[in-house]
């Protein structure tokens, strides 16, 4: 059975290699490595090889790609950077002017690039598609993919597909209204476009109470994975907005919170999964949508696994969008299970209130955006979980104004989001990060790893059954991906808020997480 | 008139960082009860949800409520940073117009609980006879809590319940925590910061960094080594030694 799970995850998962050549390391986005250097055996003797420090002190949450001898990442807010991926030095940088003032949520972030055809896909905060030469970094085009005015900004490393190249705009959180547009690759020309927030006259428009749609969010700032057999591209969307005052949308608000599977030429809707419909919560389903073909009574089934900002951990056909399984992977409060179709049984009572409603997961969710792994070898789905983890979810009363934050309430914590903290003397009992190993066709723990404070890394697993993971403490590490056992640990003293990757050059396996400000690449010692 | 004066001025701002500061830092000119109530509309749409409803954090932005930022002091400086954020945090530029952004500016000033300490009762110079022959400056200008720091984010009525009854609620940085290590040493003391990995602890004898792997045992404890004056204060003295605390102490 293990081998049969090798051979079909390979079908999927080609072109990879001594490379990392897109975002989530293949279509897939099994956030995989075939690399086989490091093992648990001498995971022990890597060590750090080089470091690169960003100009920026801004939120540093960059995956970078490694093709051929080059490596390519981003800088905040909005810069390429091309390097040698064995010495950490510069071959050149592209630095984006922005306009004084942009809207991205929550801080100048941007997730990395992707390349194709010696061309590289880069998008930026005044909602534009760039295409920059590989070698020299110059632009050869430029399309405007939404006007930043009106607080579309993008974030996500785009996906190419054949010859067109994919993105879609945040915002989710400032009244935009979501899409997920196609351009060509040579020239920038648009050639499809799916509105994730359906307009009048569109299939799912009736979700949407009165004019509530025209704001509704469904934002897009995590790249989605692409099924080469079947011809389809997959994105996690984000949450409808207002985010908190639901009662100002009624209806289930598609295709927020969803899955949507889309015609890579066409851009057509093939099916949608909504994992949280008429969410109130703030639980965006901007996840990786991980591509894996898995054992389910019985029968090889070419699934999707996806563990939820929303706590609950699903397999869907990725033919159909069929769902297959669901249950909790963290403590939740707001919903008595999933019904025969998936849909949630919430519980009355549990969303925002004017004085305040205690609701788990907290509005950070049982995980997040950050990418979860599938390791074809050991079979087993890995992403950070947020354990036992609560907010107290607010809401009032909001009017939209072009630009400005339209949100309809508010969170408390005990445990901050993103925060750069060098002190923490929280104990666990406010919640704690776990990495937490599933057995993707039940759901039930295999392995936990428990950390003290949050994790918003990403976990990568490689051939030799290494994973590698980081969190906000400042560690990355290395464990076993079959026990959980730890192999290896070092203190960044920078927070982890991105996803590690491996890649080989001259021979070497090299491991590559971004850290505080830095990005640390390590190999093993002699 | 106002704000027929303040536009070009706002034009003619050096679009320097907040820390930044000049020495002649532009005043508010819009802080009636009017404009406050103004501010606080614009701020439960566009700050709450991220700095709370009340203004005392717990979303991911810091409290604004204690009359001190981190950043600057002056009304401009606040100004400035509403409208081009923080590089570096999550704190975005506004951008709105002028009025409103000042309109936020003074009901942020509104919010200062130490300014409503003021207003407490007490004869402050009795205070501080109190404060020192009860040696509290022992402590609190040691390892206990810095109280020109601490009274800016606690009402009088807060101040006075730690007074009476300190272990009620103790915040997390100042527990205590006893360790017993696997080598059968067992030491305690300041508990400072611990990750999943090691503990860092403040003993009698100097600053100690732990690996959790050499702990077998570690009991944290949550009360406060500071004994209740519940009973051991006249009203008045209370009182006094409140208005002492409440101005910070100095």
């Amino acid at each position: 059975m293990k081998i049969a799970l090798f051979l079909t995850a390979c079908s999927i998962a080609l072109g990879q290699g001594q490379n990392w050549p897109m975002y989530n390391g293949n279509y897939a986005s099994q956030h995989y490595s075939t690399l086989t250097q490091v093992t648990p055996a001498n995971a022990g003797k890597l060590a750090v090889d080089w470091v690169f420090q960003a100009r920026s002190l801004e939120k540093f949450e960059t995956t970078p790609i490694v093709v051929d001898g080059v490596m390519y990442l981003t800088e905040a807010p909005n810069n390429v950077v091309a390097l040698d991926p064995v010495t950490g030095r510069q071959f050149w940088s592209y630095e984006h002017k922005l306009p004084e003032l942009t809207h991205p949520c929550c801080g100048r972030v941007n997730r990395g690039v992707t390349l194709s055809d010696g061309v590289i896909y880069h998008v930026t905060h005044d909602a534009k598609l760039l295409a920059l030469d590989a070698k020299t970094g110059r632009i050869k085009w430029e399309t405007a993919v939404a006007n930043y005015k009106e607080a579309y900004a993008l974030t996500h490393a785009p996906l190419v597909v054949k010859d067109k190249v994919i993105v879609g705009p945040a915002g989710g959180e400032l009244g935009i209204r979501g899409f997920l547009a196609a351009y060509d690759t040579k020239t920038g020309k648009e050639l499809w476009r799916f509105n994730i927030i359906p307009g009048p006259g569109e299939p799912g428009h009736e979700s949407w109470g009165g004019d509530s749609w025209k704001h509704g969010g469904g934002s897009i700032w995590v790249t989605g994975s692409y099924d080469p057999e079947l011809n389809l591209t997959y994105w996690g969307t984000g949450n409808p907005g207002p985010d908190w005052n639901p009662g100002m949308r009624p209806g289930d608000n598609l295709y927020t919170d969803s899955v949507v599977a889309l015609d890579a030429d066409t851009g057509k809707l093939k099916w949608h999964f909504q994992f949280t419909p008429h969410d109130e919560w703030d639980w965006d389903a901007a996840q990786v949508p991980v591509l894996a073909d898995i054992q389910l009574n019985g029968r090889l089934r070419k699934t999707m696994l996806w563990g939820n900002r929303n706590g609950f951990y699903y397999v869907l056909d990725r033919a159909t969008g069929e769902f297959l399984m669901g249950k909790p992977f963290v403590k939740q409060t707001w919903a008595s299970g999933l019904d025969d179709k998936g849909r949630p049984m919430k519980i009355a009572g549990r969303g925002p209130s004017r004085q305040g409603t205690q609701t788990w997961p907290g509005v950070q969710g049982g995980t997040n955006w950050y990418a979860p792994s599938f390791s074809p070898r050991t079979g087993l789905f890995y992403l950070t979980a947020w354990e036992d983890y609560h907010s107290t979810y607010y809401f009032w009363d909001q009017q939209y104004e072009q630009g400005k934050w339209f949100a309809g309430g508010g969170v408390k914590a005990p445990v901050p989001p993103t925060n750069r903290e060098s002190v923490v003397t929280r104990t666990t009992e406010d919640g704690y990060a776990i990495v937490r190993a599933l057995d993707p066709a039940t759901g039930k723990v295999v392995w936990d790893f428990k950390m003290q404070d949050m994790s918003e890394s990403g976990i990568l697993t490689t051939a030799s059954d290494v994973l590698f993971s980081g969190n906000r403490e400042g560690w990355f590490f290395a464990l076993n991906a079959r026990t959980g056992a730890l192999l290896w640990k070092k203190y960044l003293g920078g927070q982890v808020i991105a996803s590690p990757i491996a890649y080989e050059a001259g021979g070497k396996q090299y491991v590559s997480i971004a850290a505080g400000t830095s990005l640390f690449t390590f190999t093993l010692s002699q | 008139m106002w704000a027929i004066f303040f536009l070009p001025l706002l034009a003619a701002l050096p679009v320097t960082l907040p820390a930044q500061e000049s020495e002649t830092a532009l005043a508010n000119p819009f802080t009636s009860d009017a404009d406050v109530a103004a501010g606080e509309k614009t701020f439960l749409s566009q700050c709450a949800s991220c700095h709370g409803r009340d203004g005392r954090g717990g979303g991911g932005g810091p409290d604004l409520t204690t009359g001190r930022y981190k950043r600057t002091s002056t009304d401009e400086g606040i100004f400035q940073i509403i409208n081009k954020g923080i590089p570096g945090t999550t704190m975005p530029g506004f951008m709105l117009n002028a009025g409103p952004v000042w309109k936020v500016v003074a009901y942020l000033r509104s919010l200062n609980l130490s300014r409503s300490h003021q207003g407490v009762p007490g004869d402050a110079a009795l205070g501080q006879a109190l404060y020192a022959k009860f040696r509290c400056a022992g402590c609190h200008e040691s390892t206990a809590p810095d109280l020109k720091l601490v009274a800016g984010n606690r009402s009088a009525g807060e101040l006075k319940s730690s007074i009476l009854d300190p272990s009620a609620e103790v915040p997390s940085a100042y527990w205590r925590v006893k360790l017993t290590l696997r080598s059968g040493q067992t030491l305690s003391g300041a508990r400072l910061n611990e990750d999943t990995f090691t503990m860092q602890l403040r003993t009698r004898e100097g600053l100690r960094s732990l690996a959790k792997t050499d702990i077998a045992r570690a009991e944290i404890d949550r009360s406060s080594p500071m004994p209740s004056f519940k009973g051991k204060l006249t009203e008045a003295e209370l009182g006094d030694l409140l208005a002492y605390v409440s101005r910070g102490a100095k």
